[in-house]
């Protein structure tokens, strides 16, 4: 599995795990994973370029196109907010990760 | 040696829905904030939720090869990391907007006047097969006069104190209400203005709630359950449907129409004003989750896909 510059913030584990608690056919683990992750991306990209101005977007997206795994993408954007952006991200993360495990647990067989 | 217990069960069908609603959801919510970036990525071949099968390309293909071909008007070929069944397969929205304006002719009068319980029933199914949409003339015991009437123009509505209609991103030529609207400034100030209240003002619509018979006499309740309400809007001549929310009061009875839109709102159902009125219908959407966004409908909220 690749790395995305973001990824030791977000810790998408801790949804995995819960879905192989379950009894789960693997061809629908795996679409339920890509579609978790593809959520979590737009989330990520959304807080990061709130915060970001919008005269270093163009620089920052060309980055994330030439090298999405590069944590010195993150140094990147630390230098240009005004926030932890770390701290925003986690924040976030854990938020969408709280809902999606409510859609997981209300999703279980009675 | 005891045999493991069994693991529970999930209905997965019903989970990918969800999640998939909620990816629908983020990603609109991203492209209508950063429409440039996303804009940016789209250009070299790159949907912004596909970063990771991005990562996966160039790690397999060599970082640096991968960097030095990833210049715009060389895109990648588009590969989605999604499986297959999970990705919205390309028809267009001009071919859902067709078949539910088809589907609509059936079960709407041949003039504008008020619909029947038996038609708005029909009409409902209609949009939720179309999109996936929970939608009725009536929704936890209220309903407006009309569920199908004519709309006409509004111009942009105040969303601050001191905003002016150049500060609002599209149609600056619509102009901005003097006075504010029927539930007040949407933020005390600008600093305080959110996206989602931003996009609440774009997509609004205006409803005769003072036409109500209760409205008077249920004040408190009615108006706190109107404000922002989603609704959904529909052009039965080209299909086109917005999901809007209510934000202004009015228009009044003696213009001959029922409804108020933006001018977002009445440019995407192509529903221009002037002396001119048009029809449309115009449902309540049920939503507690607050997961159906704001803005034009082309695709089925359940399902992903145009059409069922």
């Amino acid at each position: 599995m690749s790395k995305i510059f973001y990824d030791h913030l977000v810790i998408r584990e801790d949804i995995t795990a819960v879905l192989d608690s379950y009894d789960l056919d693997p061809v629908e683990r795996e679409e339920l994973v890509g579609l978790i992750d593809s959520h979590l991306h737009h989330h990520i990209l959304n807080i990061i370029l709130n915060h970001l101005p919008k005269s270093h977007h163009a620089d920052f997206i060309s980055r994330v196109i030439a090298a999405p795994h590069d944590t010195q993408i993150l140094e990147f954007v630390r230098s240009k907010v005004s926030v932890d952006i770390e701290e925003e991200i986690k924040s976030h993360a854990a938020k969408i990760k709280t809902d999606l495990l409510s859609e997981i647990h209300k999703s279980r067989r009675k | 040696m005891p045999r493991p217990a069994p693991k529970p069960k999930l209905d997965a069908q019903w989970l990918r829905s969800r999640i998939k609603l909620k990816h629908l959801h983020s990603e609109k919510l991203l492209t209508a904030s950063h429409p440039g970036a996303v804009a940016q990525l789209h250009a070299v071949g790159i949907p912004p939720g596909n970063l990771r099968d991005h990562a996966t390309r160039l790690l397999t293909a060599g970082a640096t090869a991968g960097v030095l071909l990833l210049t715009p008007g060389q895109p990648l070929p588009a590969s989605a990391s999604l499986p297959p069944s999970s990705q919205t397969l390309f028809v267009s929205p001009l071919d859902l907007h067709q078949s539910l304006a088809e589907s609509l002719k059936s079960a709407l009068p041949s003039e504008v006047i008020p619909l029947t319980p038996s038609q708005e029933s029909q009409i409902s199914a209609i949009l939720h097969s179309h999109f996936g949409l929970h939608a009725g003339a009536d929704l936890e015991g209220n309903r407006l006069n009309r569920s199908y009437g004519l709309i006409g123009a509004e111009q942009h509505l105040p969303r601050y104190p001191g905003d002016t209609a150049s500060a609002h991103e599209d149609f600056i030529q619509a102009g901005i209400t003097p006075g504010r609207g029927a539930w007040g400034y949407f933020a005390p100030s600008l600093a305080e203005l959110t996206p989602q209240l931003i996009r609440t003002e774009k997509y609004y619509v205006a409803v005769q709630t003072l036409y109500l018979p209760d409205w008077t006499t249920r004040l408190s309740y009615l108006r706190d359950w109107y404000k922002y309400r989603k609704v959904v809007m529909v052009n039965p001549e080209n299909g086109k449907t917005i999901i809007a929310a209510i934000a202004d009061s009015g228009p009044s009875a003696w213009t001959g129409k029922h409804f108020g839109g933006s001018p977002e709102v009445m440019a995407y159902l192509e529903r221009q004003d002037g002396s001119q009125k048009g029809p449309v219908i115009l449902f309540f959407v049920d939503d507690p989750d607050n997961q159906v966004p704001l803005g034009p409908l082309e695709y089925n909220l359940e399902k992903g896909l145009p059409l069922s």
